[in-house]
């Protein structure tokens, strides 16, 4: 199926959203906010803690060989804020995510958007917030231009 | 009962004293718990999320200015409030900063000791640390204030009492706070030097002293702080940062434990 624009136009305003959001836990530091990168894996682990949520997942190559990566997530206090709990990712569960690679080149990436093989996506904390000021800018200019 | 029975006389009298003695009391009681309860984050709007962390007044009417302008209609919303940040950072707060700040301004986050070492917040960062606060009043003297960023709690007294010369400086410092009508304003000292502003902020001495002033807003739903930065060594002036909180009365605080030092990062401008 392909993307409709309005979908890529969200995930770009994530991916830069992403960057500011994360700023103050160092994410700069570690990832780089510039690219993404998307994997298709197995979870092995997901941890809802503080100050970052933590997932370990197996990603298998073409020739075989399996990989485990990291992605590491806001904190336990942000996502659950907008419903996540410890049990929005299980174990054995096979998934897509896309996420912002570390500026090291090693096997992890910052979370960004993940999607689960029956097609449910699990979005930041952020999303919602931008779909609202998103709405309030558009009846800003509808005012300014009325 | 006739009115001149002095039985009842003395009684209307004690009641009359016990209304005079305790009716300041009882409204500065109801005063003081109209900020109690469990704050999170901002309201979904453009301004709240601007000041997620922390805002200026500059900044906000920078970014109100970039908002009404029909030539930033295209541009993401991150765009304009990076700009907006930027905006405040350069002209509001470096103009504030002593030489000797503004060269180290801004601080790279990873050196922030949070980052590298887990060490907790100092109160230049953990006042406007983003997520859950939760206002208790204890008593009659004194309020306690806990962060769900670090799960870092404060008291701050409200009996008068003064911060004891002897007292050791601490991440968080000694607290005094006092009510100007609605107003809850916390003033502290005692700090130990840190970063203050956030992770990329600007680092103080141990003399910095904060005034922290919480209004709540007339529907409830909102809490404004207006905090002022004064340090003689780091500040030339004051710096007045504004913060937003939304009531969150189901929002909780979970333990903040599984910090882990990390194992790769790289300083601002220096990518492998």
């Amino acid at each position: 199926m392909k993307p409709s624009r309005g979908c890529i136009v969200l995930a770009l305003a994530l991916v830069l959203w992403g960057r500011a959001a994360n700023a103050h836990h160092s994410f700069s530091a570690v990832y780089d906010g510039t690219r993404v990168v998307t994997l298709t894996g197995v979870v092995t682990q997901f941890k809802f803690v503080n100050p970052h949520a933590m997932m370990t997942m197996d990603v298998t190559d073409g020739s075989g060989k399996v990989t485990e990566w990291t992605v590491e997530f806001a904190g336990r206090l942000n996502l659950s804020e907008v419903g996540w709990t410890a049990d929005s990712i299980k174990a054995k569960e096979r998934v897509t995510v896309t996420g912002n690679p570390s500026h090291a080149g090693s096997s992890r990436i910052a979370f960004v958007r993940l999607v689960k093989n029956d097609g449910t996506e699990l979005l930041p904390s952020n999303a919602e917030r931008l779909k609202s000021v998103e709405e309030e800018r558009r009846q800003r200019a509808k005012t300014r231009n009325q | 009962m006739p009115i001149g029975n002095s039985r009842t006389w003395r009684v209307c009298l004690l009641g009359f004293l016990l209304l005079v003695l305790l009716g300041p009391s009882a409204r500065a009681q109801g005063t003081r718990s109209k900020l109690d309860g469990m704050w999170s984050d901002p309201p979904q709007t453009a301004v709240g999320t601007f000041c997620f962390a922390w805002c200026t007044d500059a900044g906000i009417d920078y970014l109100n200015k970039l908002l009404d302008n029909p030539a930033n209609d295209a541009r993401p919303f991150e765009q304009l409030m990076s700009e907006a940040d930027r905006y405040q950072r350069q002209n509001y707060v470096r103009a504030r900063l002593t030489d000797v700040a503004a060269k180290a301004y801004p601080q790279d986050p990873a050196d922030d000791p949070a980052f590298r070492q887990c060490e907790p917040y100092g109160l230049g960062h953990q006042m406007v640390a983003r997520h859950q606060l939760e206002i208790r009043q204890r008593g009659n003297d004194r309020i306690e204030l806990r962060y769900g960023e670090w799960d870092a709690r404060r008291t701050a007294y409200l009996d008068g009492r003064r911060r004891p010369p002897t007292e050791a400086l601490t991440l968080l410092g000694y607290s005094v706070d006092r009510w100007e009508g609605e107003t809850l304003v916390i003033e502290t000292a005692g700090i130990k030097a840190g970063l203050m502003f956030g992770s990329d902020g600007a680092k103080h001495s141990d003399q910095l002293k904060t005034t922290e002033r919480y209004t709540r807003s007339q529907d409830g739903k909102t809490l404004l702080l207006t905090a002022t930065f004064e340090d003689p060594l780091s500040l030339r002036e004051p710096v007045v940062l504004k913060k937003i909180w939304s009531w969150a009365p189901g929002s909780e605080i979970a333990p903040y434990k599984d910090c882990q030092r990390p194992d790769e990062f790289s300083k601002s401008g220096k990518r492998p």
